[in-house]
């Protein structure tokens, strides 16, 4: 299995579009700190781009790579490999290399010019966020037969979790606004892998304290050791869930 | 070698195969005919994994093929249409697939074809450059590589030029002599002639026989397989009328 992986990051550190993610990431990362003399507000530029830029990117390509890659896979499952091992490689050989281009884009310079929690938390924030779109790409390509098809679905994904989603919140809260609905909407934020992140990150800079009184239902929950490990732990399921699940489609597919 | 039992494959309502049972053994070389959307295709895939069967089972050297994918060890298999990774060099996928076996060491390389094609001399080429002829030599090269027990080919003769043609024809045949298990499809029954030593005729998803050469031979008298498959064809169509 490692072999493979090692091949398909091989494929991967030479593919332009990586490249390119990386020299985005890269010139955004490193250029902001230059830009910005408060570290404070870098941060804010940065963590927008972890939470939109990233899982766009993310998701679209992982996508692009698979239907690209389906002649690839016939050929590897003619050989004594099993399915699982295959599909899994894929992961491994993805995350791997958007992993590194984080690291080296953002990581890197948040470390070097504001070495604080709250880089620790967007640099982890970050990388989970690549793993749960790569998952739940891989998930929409396998399901999903046709490219074109496939490719609206994660689009529409992206769009969901990005805008709508926070709308819907948005307009729930105003609704019922009269009401104590702070734990509701807390458990709501959940069910997107790009809330829990943008709080996680939130809570722990001086931006929290702008926020009103549901932010203080926020603040006593994510703030905490307890809420940070809850939100980590829900988004290790948001990554885990789609990739199992793709998993157990890929093995019945007929190729 | 290779045993089916029952095999049925449904896509949606439409069925490919319908309860197919088959028994392959050592020596023998099946041509594997019938016409477009008889199941052919995906008889094969069944048999490789590719497919899963709605029903029945497929068993190689005995072992039910769910069980794992270690038989494919034993399996060369050279599809249909090559569908390579496009910016892959030639080069690059021998020694990409040299390597994901591990199973078989360096001096066990079957390099007839490899050698006989040239293909050293299309290293450099990047796969999606490659003519459709070539292709289908890299494709048979591969197949025969790690020195497999069977042998099987999905229209293997399409696209290759006469003397490739020849060449892959004797590879087989030194097969079969070898005591190994080959199984071909392939519209061009002339090619099928010299190189097989029983038939199996699809259609509709359904074994319509599956004989020796001689026997259908003896049955028709006539010595070509494409009159034959005419004759038989013909005789069955009279049976429905009368």
């Amino acid at each position: 299995m490692w072999k493979l992986s090692y091949y398909i990051l091989g494929d991967l550190i030479k593919n332009r579009i990586i490249l390119g993610y990386l020299l985005f990431l890269s010139v955004v990362g490193w250029g902001v700190f230059f830009l910005e003399s408060q570290p404070e507000k870098a941060l804010l530029v940065l963590m927008q781009v972890a939470l939109m830029a990233v899982p766009l990117i993310v998701m679209v390509f992982a996508t692009i790579y698979y239907y690209n890659s389906r002649e690839f896979i016939l050929l590897i499952l003619t050989q004594p490999i099993a399915r699982s091992a295959v599909i899994k490689s894929f992961f491994a050989g993805l995350s791997c290399a958007f992993i590194l281009s984080f690291l080296i884009g953002i990581g890197l310079p948040l470390v070097l010019f504001y070495p604080s929690m709250e880089s620790f938390y967007l640099i982890i924030s970050g990388l989970m966020l690549s793993l749960v779109f790569i998952a739940i790409a891989l998930y929409v390509s396998i399901k999903v037969q046709d490219k074109a098809r496939g490719m609206g679905v994660v689009l529409l994904l992206w769009v969901f979790f990005a805008f709508l989603y926070d709308g819907f919140l948005i307009f729930f809260m105003y609704q019922f606004s009269d009401y104590p609905i702070e734990e509701g909407v807390l458990v709501l934020t959940l069910f997107n892998p790009i809330d829990i992140a943008r709080i996680t990150i939130i809570m722990k800079t001086e931006a929290s304290a702008m926020m009103g009184l549901s932010g203080a239902v926020f603040r006593e929950f994510f703030g905490s050791s307890k809420g940070v490990l809850v939100s980590l732990t829900i988004l290790v399921i948001w990554w885990v869930l789609p990739f199992v699940l793709a998993g157990k489609i890929f093995s019945k597919k007929d190729m | 070698m290779i045993s089916l039992q029952n095999i049925s494959k449904r896509y949606g309502k439409h069925e490919a195969l319908q309860s197919v049972s088959l028994e392959f053994t050592r020596g023998q070389s099946i041509a594997m005919i019938g016409p477009n959307g008889s199941g052919k295709t995906t008889l094969i895939k069944s048999i490789l994994g590719l497919v899963v069967p709605s029903e029945g089972a497929i068993l190689v050297n005995n072992i039910d093929i769910t069980a794992g994918c270690d038989y494919r060890k034993t399996i060369g298999y050279m599809p249909q249409i090559n569908r390579f990774p496009e910016h892959m060099k030639v080069s690059h996928l021998f020694a990409m697939m040299k390597k994901m076996r591990p199973d078989v060491s360096d001096g066990d390389y079957d390099e007839e074809l490899y050698r006989a094609f040239e293909i050293e001399k299309m290293e450099k080429k990047k796969l999606g450059a490659l003519s459709g002829g070539m292709s289908q030599q890299v494709s048979a090269a591969l197949a025969f590589l790690f020195n497999p027990s069977m042998i099987i080919l999905d229209e293997p003769t399409a696209a290759l030029d006469p003397v490739s043609n020849e060449l892959l024809k004797g590879k087989i045949n030194k097969c079969v002599d070898e005591n190994k298990l080959v199984l071909i499809t392939s519209h061009i029954l002339n090619d099928l002639d010299e190189i097989t030593t029983h038939v199996v005729y699809l259609m509709e998803g359904k074994v319509r026989f599956f004989k020796a050469m001689e026997v259908l031979r003896a049955q028709t008298s006539e010595s070509r397989l494409n009159k034959i498959i005419v004759r038989l064809i013909n005789e069955e169509f009279a049976n429905v009328e009368a």
